[in-house]
């Protein structure tokens, strides 16, 4: 039965109704998405990046489609923190699903400074830590690659956020990323969330030039799926597991079928993103989803099924007791 | 909550009533929504668009598929469209709203396929679409290629709701057989006349341009638009100019616009992901209010329908 299903989960000491997010750049700040959905349905809402100071983004065209996934290069336009106070938190404030504020900059200190004017605020569960963003010359990604600054900037925003819980994202596009996993979780990251979009290009082939007008952009949809539950059985193998750090699990998901297989691997939490563009509701049918799979593997609580992953792959002999019996 | 109907903006089912070519490059498609997304879509404005579902409608067999699209053909589309209305038609049970399209890549190759009594996913209302200022004798509709869809509806609208404003349209394509009108152009103007049925049966006045002259005015319709001006007598005040069609265009009818001291909306085109504000792809350069600085609003939300006078054009 459904009902007798408990898919609540403890996040890092936050705890969750269910495990689906939306992930960070894709549901705007949560007004956005009203006319679609109910936010208090989801697990947890990440907004928008946000800044110390106001971006305006990158020039047009900023989105590109690919073979089953879209290239984006936004470049991290938000209103600013202060704004962002003013006018996003009261609404915020409102949501009974735990909010993560997406915080991102060129500098440590900016970082720092955007996490201490937000570490009070009751409206918000805990910060996400963007060092992971393809799209902008300074800061971003070059904070992600490095597992010694890795390790710094974790460090630094985790003295200044108090008791509120940090998660960081990670970028793909490094060579092991049990590495930057371990530095983050070494800097004192109270959860991870993988992966953020790989950085990639699409070329106009009559004109030869590059379609985003930043050139380059980050990859995101189902063609990153595989790659995303790959890193995230990876990093939970290799680091989580041991250091009981959760795992955000992000890349591709578009239904439960999709959110399940990256719980299996070991995630936590799932974070929808290009999908909301297409099916702006489809986190509450993937809640639903979740919950019926559950009752039909009969798994009382979704804590079961997390990092369950099985040894041998679906044709070895190691599986077939697990199996049910043909009819 | 059902997700598939009882939202306020979607996603509704419609469910295809035609779908045929019209001119050589051109197709118009027909949807009937029902229940909620009757409702929905009967509040539609000129302008305002609706974000389509196509990744499961059918390719065309592959013989039937232009030499130029057989690559882009074998891509997986992820994505919804966005398409503003060339009409709406609320019923008291139903709302009828058509598409104008171009077959340009995979999305507009899948949604020719669709036939009658299909059924597609559409997200919608959406956007700010034209307004009619206080006090407008005149409407000028500059027309290009494709944007003739939402002046149509527009000048049907303008004939139900300001039956006083004369409204004369300008339309331009590059070849006679490129222009996307129903009915034939029997009576194409060699200058000034009537000669759209489409813009007639609303009362409108219509001027035809192409660009190789096989009908009409020789020339883009915003030069024959210029053309037009230099000899009216119009009073600016009393005009508005309403314009879709290519940037470069819409650029020009700007320019011509802001020299003539005319109140003029146009409707932008943007790559969006999403239709609905979330994923902030779709910037228009705007002019930021007493600062020499520029933000960037979106297309999808703030927009499609711009006053010209606010865009900064970036050709």
């Amino acid at each position: 039965m459904e009902e007798n299903v408990d898919i609540s989960v403890d996040f890092a000491g936050v705890g969750l109704a269910n495990p689906v997010f939306t992930a960070s750049g894709t549901c705007g700040y949560g007004d956005e998405l009203a006319d679609f959905t109910d936010v208090n349905q989801l697990g947890g809402f990440i907004t928008k990046s946000i800044t110390l100071k106001v971006r305006k983004g990158n020039a047009t065209p900023r989105i590109v489609e690919t073979n089953s996934g879209m290239l984006n290069a936004i470049g991290l336009a938000n209103i600013g923190l202060d704004k962002f106070i003013e006018e996003k938190l009261p609404i915020l404030e409102q949501f009974t699903t735990a909010v993560f504020v997406n915080v991102a900059g060129e500098r440590i200190d900016e970082y720092v400074a955007v996490t201490e004017r937000l570490v009070g605020e009751k409206a918000i569960a805990g910060l996400e830590l963007n060092i992971s963003c393809p799209n902008v010359s300074k800061g971003g990604i070059s904070f992600g690659t490095e597992p010694q600054q890795v390790t710094e900037i974790t460090s630094a925003v985790k003295k200044a956020a108090g008791e509120k819980i940090l998660m960081v994202k990670l970028s793909p596009a490094v060579t092991d990323i049990s590495v930057t996993a371990r530095a983050a979780v070494d800097g004192g990251a109270d959860a991870l969330s993988l992966i953020n979009t790989f950085p990639a290009m699409a070329i106009d082939i009559e004109s030869r030039k590059a379609i985003l007008a930043n050139r380059t952009g980050g990859l995101s949809g189902p063609a990153i799926k595989p790659i995303a539950v790959y890193l995230l059985n990876k990093v939970y193998n290799e680091v989580a597991r041991k250091s009981g750090t959760p795992i955000l699990g992000l890349g591709g998901i578009r239904n439960a079928s999709d959110a399940i297989e990256f719980i299996i691997a070991g995630a936590s939490g799932v974070g929808v993103g290009t999908a909301n563009f297409i099916e702006p509701g489809c986190t509450a049918k993937i809640v639903e989803g979740i919950k019926k799979y559950c009752a039909r593997k009969e798994i009382s609580n979704i804590k079961e099924l997390i990092g369950s992953l099985l040894k041998g792959n679906n044709y070895s002999r190691q599986n077939v007791s697990h199996q049910k019996s043909p009819a | 909550m059902n997700n598939s109907d009882g939202t306020k903006k979607g996603p509704f089912r419609a469910e295809v009533s035609f779908n045929r070519h019209i001119g050589q490059k051109y197709h118009r498609l027909g949807l009937d929504f029902t229940g909620a997304g009757a409702e929905a879509f009967g509040t539609s404005e000129p302008g305002q668009f609706g974000e389509l579902e196509l990744s499961k409608a059918a390719l065309p067999e592959p013989g039937a598929i232009a030499k130029e699209l057989t690559d882009c053909a074998e891509r997986q589309i992820l994505l919804r469209r966005p398409f503003s209305f060339a009409d709406v038609q609320a019923e008291k049970n139903s709302t009828y709203v058509e598409i104008l399209y171009r077959v340009v890549g995979p999305g507009s190759l899948r949604m020719s396929t669709l036939s009658g009594g299909d059924s597609i996913s559409v997200i919608g209302p959406l956007g700010r679409g034209f307004c009619v200022p206080e006090g407008k004798k005149t409407a000028l509709l500059v027309v290009g290629g494709m944007g003739a869809g939402p002046l149509l509806y527009l000048t049907k609208v303008l004939s139900e709701n300001y039956p006083k404003i004369e409204v004369t349209a300008f339309a331009g394509a590059k070849t006679k057989n490129e222009l996307p009108f129903e009915r034939r152009l029997d009576e194409v103007s060699q200058g000034l006349g009537f000669s759209i049925a489409e813009f007639a049966k609303y009362g409108a006045k219509s001027l035809i341009a192409t660009d190789d002259g096989t009908a009409g005015f020789e020339g883009t319709a915003a030069d024959c638009f210029s053309e037009w001006l230099k000899e009216s007598s119009l009073k600016s005040e009393d005009a508005i100019i309403y314009s879709c069609g290519p940037e470069a265009m819409l650029k020009q009818i700007s320019e011509i616009a802001e020299k003539r001291n005319i109140d003029c909306q146009i409707s932008m085109e943007r790559m969006m992901a999403c239709g609905i504000g979330l994923c902030q792809s779709c910037a228009v350069e705007c002019k930021a209010d007493g600062e020499n600085e520029s933000i960037y609003k979106l297309c999808c939300k703030d927009g499609p329908v711009f006053e010209s006078k606010e865009v900064v054009f970036d050709l």
